[in-house]
C-alpha cells in the first residue's frame, strides 16, 4: 500500500481537565476526500487546530507525506503543503478579494525587502502571474466574482466570502486541504454548487487530498470516499458513509440513546 | 495592455494648485482674523468641491496616477517654498512639517499597516536629535552619515522594547511605549551628560561643501539659510514616502495588513508574525531617528521639553486625524497640526487638549479619518486584461 | 542599613503598593467586564484628587473645619464624583465603540486621559502648579526605634485595605457582584439570563473609578501634594500591575500592585544614588516584566475561538 498523505496516530489534546481530542488515529490516502463528522464539540475543529499548529498536541503523532509534522509551528505546516479554512470565516474584511487570496499564496511569492521595494519590474511580472492564477481559481467558483477581484471582501455576502476563503487555501497548490464546515450558512442550492466546484478543483490539482468537516450529511454522502466519526474527542466509527450512517454507536452519538 | 481610459490627471493638478494657493495665503496671513478667514475659505472650498462632485476626480487622480501626482506634489511644494525663499519663519515651519511627516510615515508603517502600537514616536525623534547633537559636536562624521546614525540609534533603542511589542495582545506594546515616551524626557533631564534640562547646541549642518547655516544667494535672489534644511528635509521625506508606499503596494504590505487584521490566520498561511513586526517597528523608528537628526541640525538647539509624551500623542493624532494607513492623509494632517498653533497663537497653549478632543470625535464618528485609506493599488494605472 | 531606615522604606513600599493595587483593580475590572483597556483611568485618579481638594477648599470656605468631617467629605465627594465620571465614560465613549476594533477604545480613552489631564492643567485655577494637599489626618507618630510610624499612614493603609475588602465582598458576596462576574464570563449568556448588561458595565466602571479616586485622595493625604500629571505614571504602573496579575483577575491585580511597589522599593534601597532615576528604574521593571512574563503567570483570559 502506498504511503498515506496524512497519518495521525494517537493524536491527543487536553485543555486542563478536558480531553478535547482523545488518541485519534486517522489516515488519508492520496487523492481521497475524507469526511470528519460528529456532534458539536466532538473535537473535529480541535483536530484541525492541532494539525495546523495552532495548538500543541498533548500526545501522539502526525505524519504528512512521510514527514513528522507533530507540533510544528503553523507556518511550517503551511510550508509543508497543508492549507485550511476556518469554521468562523476569517478573512481580512477591509482588504480586496485579491489581497485575501494573496495571503494564502505566501509560499509562492517573493517576500524579500529588496525585491518588493526595488525590483519593481520583476514584481510586476510576479503580480500579473499571481493575478491570473487567482482570477482563474475564483472563476471556477463564481464567474462574476472573478470580475471583481479588487472589491473589498467586507462588502460581499457570506457565500462569496466562503468561496474566497477556499480560494485562499487553494492558491498555494497545497497537497492537503482542510475544510471546516464550508457550507455553513448556505442554502441547499448553494451547497450543491460549492461541492461541484470543490470536486472540479480536485480534478484540476493532481493528487489533492481533502479532509472536510461537515454537518450536512448530504454533502458527506456525495463527495467523500470515507468518513471518520468523532464523539467526545475519540473516533467511534470509520468507513464509507453508508456503513457509518448505519452504525449504532454513531446514531446514538447524534441522536442520544433511546 | 488594456485600452481602458486612464483617470485624468488634471483634476489632481488643479487640486494641488488650489491647496498650494491656500497654503501660501495661510502663511502670509498676519493677524488671527486673516488666518481664520483663510481657514474658513478653505473649508468652504472643500465643501463646495464635494457638493459639485469635483472632489472624487481629484482623489482618483491621486490613486490611479500616483507616480505623476507625486511629481506634481513635489513641484507644488517647491513653488510654495519659492514664495518664501528669504523668509525664515515659513521655511522653518515647512521643515518642521516635513520632519513630522517623516516620523508619521514611520508610525503609519507601525500602526497603520502592521498594527504595532507606538506611543513613543517623539522619544524616537528625540533619540535621533540627541544622536546628532553628540555626533556633530564630538566627531567629524559627515553629516549625511549623522542622519543615518540618528536612524540607526533610534532603531537600536527601539529594539530594547521589542519583546513586549511582539506580544499578540496590543496593550503590551501600548503600555511599554507609553512608559518609554513618559520616561524619555525625565531621563534626559536628570542626566547631565546629555545637557540636562538646558539641552544641547548643535553646529551648522554641512553637506556637499555647503555650510547650511549661512544665508546664500543665487542669481541675485536671496535665500534664507533654512532653505538648505528644507530641501534636505524634502529629500528625506520623499525617500521615506517612496519606501512607505512601495512597502504597502507589495507582498510585504499584504503580509503586514494580514498580521494587523488576523494573526492566527496569517500564521496558518506561512506569515512570520514576529519577523514582520520587528521589521515594521524597526523601520518606523529608523525613519523617526533620521528625521530627528535632521531636525536637531535645523533647529541648532534641542532640549528635553521638545520630546514629551504629549508630543508623541500629537503624532499619533496626526495619523488618526489624517486617516489611518493613508500617507497622503498624514501629510495633510501633519501640515495642519504643526502650523495651526503657530499661526493662531491662542491655541498654542491648548493644542494637546484640542487634538486629543478632535481624535475622540473622529474615532467616534469617522474612524477612518479625513482621507480614508483606499484599497491596495499594486501597480497604479494597471488594469486587468 | 539601619533597621529604622529599612522600616521606613518598607512602610513607603506598602503605601505605594496599596495605591498601585487600587488603580490596578480598576483596570482589571474594566477588562474583565468588557475586554477593554480604559487608559484614562490614571487621569480619573487625578481628577478625583482635585475634586477632593476642591471639596476641602469649599468646606474651609464654609467654615467647616473639623478634619474628620473634611476627610469624610473629601473621600465621599471624590469617590462619588468619579464613580459618576466613570459611568459617563463607559456610557458615551466605551460602549458605543464596543464593536469597533479594540485598538480604538484604547486610543479613545488614551486621548480622553489627555483631555482630562490638560483640562485640569488649563482650567483649574493655577492648575499647572502642584497644590498643597492638607494634612487632615492626625500626624502623631509612634517611635519604634529609629523608625517613626505615622498614624495617618496606618489609617490610610487600613482605608485602602477596607476599600479592597469592600470590593472583594461586593464581587463575591452580592447579587450585583454575581451579575458582574456573569457578564465578565460571557456577555451573551448573561444577557439571556436577564442581566441588564449596560447597567452592570456602568456600575463596574463606577466602582473602578471610585477606587481610583480613593487612591488619588490617599496620594494627596500621604504626600501632601497633588499635581495634574500625578495620574499618568500611576496609571501606567497600575496597568502594568494588572497585566502582571493577569487581566481580569482581581487578586492578581492586587498582587501585581504590591509586586511593583516591592520592586521599586528594592531598587531604591539597593541603588541609593538613584533617587532621581527611580522613575527610570520603575520603567525598566515594567519593560522587563512585560518582556519576560509569558501568558501563564496568571493567565490572561482570552475569549478567542479559533
Amino acid at each position: 500500500m502506498s504511503a498515506p498523505v496524512l497519518a495521525l496516530s494517537g493524536l491527543t489534546r487536553h485543555f486542563g481537565g478536558l480531553v478535547a481530542l482523545d488518541a485519534l488515529d486517522m489516515r488519508v490516502e492520496r487523492g481521497q476526500i475524507v469526511g470528519l463528522i460528529g456532534p458539536n464539540g466532538s473535537g473535529k475543529t480541535t483536530s484541525f487546530n492541532v494539525l495546523t499548529g495552532i495548538y500543541a498536541a498533548s500526545a501522539g503523532r502526525a505524519e504528512f507525506l512521510g514527514r513528522d509534522i507533530t507540533n510544528l509551528r503553523a507556518q511550517a505546516v503551511y510550508e509543508a503543503g497543508i492549507a485550511r479554512t476556518f469554521q468562523r470565516s476569517r478573512l481580512c474584511l477591509p482588504l480586496s478579494i485579491f489581497d485575501n487570496i494573496m495571503v494564502g499564496n505566501h509560499r509562492r511569492l517573493e517576500h524579500g525587502l529588496w525585491f518588493n521595494l526595488f525590483s519593481r519590474r520583476a514584481f510586476a511580472r510576479q503580480f500579473e502571474t499571481a493575478f491570473e492564477d487567482a482570477r482563474e481559481l475564483v472563476r471556477v467558483f463564481d464567474a462574476p466574482l472573478a470580475g471583481r477581484m479588487f472589491d473589498a471582501v467586507g462588502a460581499l455576502p457570506m457565500i462569496d466570502r466562503r468561496r474566497i476563503e477556499i480560494c485562499r487555501a487553494l492558491i498555494s497548490r497545497p497537497q492537503l486541504l482542510l475544510l471546516d464546515e464550508p457550507s455553513a450558512g448556505m442554502t441547499e442550492e448553494e451547497t450543491r454548487e460549492l461541492m461541484d466546484d470543490i470536486l472540479e478543483i480536485r480534478g484540476r490539482i493532481a493528487g489533492l487530498s481533502i479532509v472536510i468537516i461537515e454537518h450536512e450529511m448530504g454533502v458527506i454522502e456525495r463527495i467523500t470516499d470515507r468518513c471518520v466519526v468523532l464523539n467526545f474527542g475519540r473516533k467511534i466509527a470509520e468507513g464509507a458513509y453508508r456503513e457509518v450512517a448505519a452504525d449504532r454507536q454513531v446514531q446514538e452519538a447524534y441522536l442520544g440513546v433511546e | 495592455m488594456s485600452a481602458a481610459p486612464r483617470a485624468p490627471l488634471w483634476p489632481g493638478i488643479v487640486a494641488a494648485a488650489l491647496v498650494t494657493a491656500f497654503a501660501v495665503a495661510f502663511m502670509w496671513a498676519e493677524n488671527e482674523w486673516e488666518v481664520v478667514g483663510v481657514l474658513a475659505a478653505a473649508l468652504v472650498a472643500v465643501l463646495v468641491a464635494r457638493r459639485t462632485g469635483w472632489l472624487a476626480p481629484a482623489a482618483r487622480a491621486f490613486e490611479m496616477r500616483e507616480p505623476a501626482m507625486n511629481r506634481v506634489t513635489i513641484v507644488a511644494l517647491l513653488v510654495f517654498i519659492a514664495f518664501f525663499h528669504d523668509d525664515h519663519f515659513p521655511l522653518l515651519m515647512v521643515g518642521t512639517v516635513l520632519v513630522y511627516f517623516t516620523v508619521c510615515l514611520g508610525l503609519t508603517i507601525q500602526f497603520g499597516y502592521s498594527g504595532v502600537m507606538n506611543f513613543a514616536a517623539a522619544a524616537f525623534l528625540g533619540t535621533g536629535c540627541y544622536t546628532a547633537a553628540v555626533l556633530s559636536a564630538h566627531t567629524s562624521l559627515p553629516h549625511l552619515l549623522v542622519l543615518a546614525a540618528g536612524g540607526a540609534v533610534a532603531a537600536l533603542v527601539g529594539s530594547i522594547l521589542i519583546l513586549p511589542v511582539l506580544r499578540t495582545r496590543g496593550h503590551y506594546a501600548a503600555v511599554v511605549t507609553i512608559a518609554f515616551g513618559l520616561l524619555f524626557r525625565t531621563f534626559l533631564e536628570v542626566n547631565d551628560t546629555l545637557g540636562g534640562p538646558q539641552g544641547l547646541k548643535l553646529p551648522s549642518m554641512k553637506l556637499l561643501g555647503m555650510t547650511f547655516n549661512d544665508n546664500f544667494s543665487v542669481a541675485g535672489i536671496e535665500f534664507s539659510f533654512y532653505m538648505h534644511y528644507v530641501l534636505t528635509a524634502l529629500a528625506l521625506a520623499v525617500l521615506a514616502f517612496a519606501v512607505t508606499r512601495r512597502l504597502e503596494r507589495s507582498w510585504i504590505g499584504v503580509s503586514l495588513d494580514a498580521i494587523r487584521l488576523d494573526e492566527t490566520a496569517s500564521a496558518c498561511f506561512g506569515i512570520h508574525i514576529a519577523r514582520w513586526k520587528i521589521v515594521a517597528f524597526t523601520l518606523g523608528n529608523f525613519m523617526a531617528g533620521a528625521a530627528g537628526a535632521l531636525y536637531a541640525l535645523m533647529l541648532g538647539f534641542i532640549a528635553p521639553t521638545n520630546f514629551t509624551f504629549g508630543d508623541s500623542l500629537v503624532m499619533v493624532s496626526i495619523i488618526l486625524l489624517g486617516g489611518i494607513g493613508n500617507a497622503w492623509g498624514a501629510a495633510l494632517a501633519a501640515a495642519i497640526v504643526v502650523v495651526l498653533p503657530e499661526k493662531l497663537q491662542l491655541i498654542q497653549e491648548y493644542r494637546f487638549l484640542l487634538y486629543a478632543a478632535m481624535v475622540i470625535v473622529v474615532l467616534l464618528y469617522r474612524p477612518e479619518g479625513l482621507l480614508p485609506r483606499p484599497l491596495r493599488n499594486y501597480l497604479p494605472g494597471w488594469r486587468p486584461r | 542599613m539601619d533597621a529604622g531606615l529599612l522600616a521606613q522604606f518598607v512602610a513607603n513600599g506598602l503605601m505605594l503598593g496599596m495605591m498601585y493595587a487600587l488603580v490596578a483593580v480598576g483596570f482589571t475590572l474594566f477588562f474583565g467586564v468588557l475586554d477593554v483597556i480604559q487608559f484614562s483611568h490614571g487621569d480619573v485618579l487625578t481628577v478625583g484628587a482635585f475634586t477632593g481638594y476642591s471639596t476641602y477648599l469649599g468646606l474651609e470656605l464654609l467654615g467647616a473645619d473639623n478634619p474628620w468631617l473634611q476627610v469624610a467629605a473629601v473621600i465621599v465627594v471624590a469617590c462619588g464624583a468619579m464613580a459618576l465620571l466613570g459611568a459617563l465614560i463607559a456610557k458615551y465613549l466605551v460602549l458605543p465603540l464596543k464593536s469597533a476594533p479594540p485598538l480604538n477604545i484604547l486610543l479613545v480613552t488614551l486621548m480622553l486621559g489627555t483631555v482630562l489631564r490638560e483640562s485640569v492643567r488649563l482650567f483649574y485655577p493655577d492648575g499647572a502648579n502642584p497644590k498643597r494637599f492638607p494634612r487632615l489626618l492626625p500626624t502623631d507618630a509612634v517611635a519604634l526605634g529609629s523608625f517613626n510610624l505615622r498614624l495617618d499612614s496606618v489609617l490610610l493603609f487600613l482605608g485602602g485595605l477596607a476599600v479592597i475588602i469592600a470590593i472583594h465582598v461586593l464581587i463575591n458576596r452580592t447579587k450585583l457582584g454575581l451579575a458582574i462576574r456573569a457578564v465578565a464570563q460571557d456577555e451573551e449568556t448573561a444577557r439571556t439570563m436577564g442581566i441588564n448588561f449596560t447597567l452592570v458595565v456602568l456600575v463596574t466602571f463606577g466602582i473602578g473609578s471610585a477606587a481610583a479616586a480613593f487612591a488619588g485622595v490617599m496620594n494627596g493625604l500621604y504626600y501632601n501634594e497633588i499635581n495634574f500629571g500625578m495620574g499618568l505614571w500611576l496609571g501606567v504602573i497600575g496597568f502594568s500591575a494588572a497585566i502582571v496579575g493577569g487581566l481580569g483577575n482581581i487578586y492578581g491585580a492586587i498582587l501585581g500592585g504590591f509586586l511593583f511597589a516591592a520592586l521599586q522599593t528594592v531598587g531604591a534601597v539597593a541603588l541609593p544614588f538613584a533617587s532621581a532615576y527611580k522613575d527610570v528604574f520603575a520603567f525598566a521593571v515594567v519593560i522587563a516584566i512585560m518582556a519576560w512574563r509569558p501568558t501563564g503567570l496568571i493567565a490572561e483570559r482570552t475569549s478567542e475561538r479559533v
